[in-house]
């Protein structure tokens, strides 16, 4: 694998992380990181869509009209969005009701929208394809680090199982959204201190 | 090519529009069977778990035949009532043709308009009848349904599933996820003397000398209010049924 794709495929996992670098797609890491199962199959969705739509959209690119290219995007996003869900339905239908409606809501993600934009459309299908990957595979890592602290803290399980003793106190407040955001700001201070090139002086 | 003409536009976004409405229409129609069963399975697995005949957590493992064939092996009769509790039709209950009525949210507005064909499924456990009903209503966000097991004369519930399309998890959603939601609903019975609030489910516990009301769960106030209608909905709509079924054991 040349030096190129190599990068398009690791930059997105932590040193250009769409979540706590370019800032997309917080508002669903704060819906659906309330329990670790639901988070792993989100994250795996999201990888599917990404790297899909960069793929058909990178496909299109020289043809789609400038003026309408958002409506074409969104027209790509949306068929794979429910393409995902119908395909969960059938074959993973207890894991499809769980997730209920964040699957849905993948097409508001801004994550897919935003690597269609910035990337896909003036690159070749292959490292759009591996982009859109990359770039999912970096959300669902911060997803499945916030739903881990929130299960953990706010149910005492992980993945259903109880690992804390049942003297614990499950912690209310991190099931809610505000608390992930706060987690979430934990973690953009920790990649922040070690990456000390994302501070601004 | 200009592909900023008018023209070029017009007929671009119709081509990909036809083209991603078709794939989905394709994608739809064949998953529709697959769909179709796992969504079969799942109504039977909600009902056997509420007769207590297995836990949804074990049904989940098993395939939708052996879903299927565990009903069909279990099951003593299903049939259709009218609003005055007579029977009014037959389900099917081999394995291979299983007929469910469990289009619940048109029954819920056929009993709203006062001509309702409700289900009851009846199975046979330990030599004893159990009676499953289902019951739905609105949520916070969504429709939420379940199934409530009745014993053989339908005085008491012997087991209850309740599952929702999105109701929020880790708060509403608890409807389904907590265990000992459903569990309190064992030996609570049905107030016949107030068809209009037969059932209550009480924010901050419910009064222990009282046997229709259980406790609601924290944080989800609107669900549990949802749940709590729909009950009372519901069986105001069965209570005929019910109450023959009562009168009848106590008669003979």
């Amino acid at each position: 694998m040349n030096e190129e794709l190599k990068k398009t495929l690791l930059n997105p996992i932590f040193k250009g992380n769409p979540i706590t670098v370019l800032v997309l797609g917080i508002c669903s890491s704060l819906a659906v990181t309330v329990q670790l199962k639901g988070a792993c199959v989100m994250a795996l969705s999201v990888i599917i869509v990404t790297g899909l739509s960069s793929l058909v959209v990178s496909l299109l690119r020289n043809s789609i009209p400038n003026r309408v290219r958002i409506i074409v995007q969104l027209v790509v996003v949306a068929m794979m969005v429910i393409l995902v869900d119908q395909v969960l339905k059938a074959y993973a239908y207890a894991i499809d009701k769980q997730l209920s409606v964040y699957i849905g809501l993948i097409i508001t993600n801004c994550i897919v929208m935003g690597r269609i934009e910035a990337f896909a459309l003036g690159n070749k299908p292959i490292p759009s394809l591996l982009d859109g990957l990359a770039n999912g595979a970096g959300y669902g890592m911060i997803l499945i680090i916030v739903a881990f602290f929130r299960e953990l803290l706010g149910s005492g399980t992980l993945f259903g199982f109880r690992v804390l003793p049942e003297s614990y106190v499950p912690n209310n407040l991190v099931i809610l959204p505000p608390m992930a955001l706060i987690l979430l700001g934990c973690i953009v201070w920790v990649q922040r201190s070690i990456q000390k090139d994302l501070q601004e002086k | 090519m200009n592909t900023n003409s008018n023209v070029y536009t017009v007929i671009y976004t119709t081509i990909i529009v036809v083209v991603a409405a078709a794939i989905l229409a394709i994608a739809a129609m064949a998953l529709k069977p697959m769909q179709n069963a796992n969504i079969k399975a799942e109504t039977i697995s909600q009902m056997l778990t509420a007769a207590g005949f297995s836990s949804k957590e074990d049904l989940a493992k098993l395939g939708n035949d052996q879903i299927l064939a565990m009903y069909s092996q279990n099951v003593k009769t299903a049939f259709l009532i009218d609003k005055e509790g007579n029977q009014i039709g037959e389900l099917k209950t081999e394995v291979n043709d299983i007929e469910l009525q469990d289009n619940l949210k048109q029954e819920n507005k056929n009993i709203a308009a006062g001509d309702p064909k409700l289900p009851v499924y009846v199975f046979e456990k330990d030599g004893a009848e159990i009676n499953v009903i289902p019951v739905y209503g609105a949520g916070l966000w969504g429709p939420i349904w379940g199934y409530i097991a009745f014993n053989a004369d339908c005085s008491q519930i012997v087991g209850a599933y309740f599952d929702h399309e999105s109701e929020t998890p880790g708060l509403g959603a608890k409807i389904k996820d907590e265990p000992w939601f459903r569990e309190q609903f064992k030996g609570e019975r049905v107030n016949f003397s107030k068809p209009d609030d037969s059932f209550d489910i009480v924010k901050g516990g419910a009064p222990k000398d009282d046997a229709s009301a259980v406790d609601a769960i924290t944080g989800a106030t609107m669900t549990c209010n949802g749940l709590d209608a729909a009950l009372d909905t519901w069986f105001k709509a069965y209570m005929p049924f019910l109450e023959k079924k009562a009168n009848y054991k106590q008669e003979g």
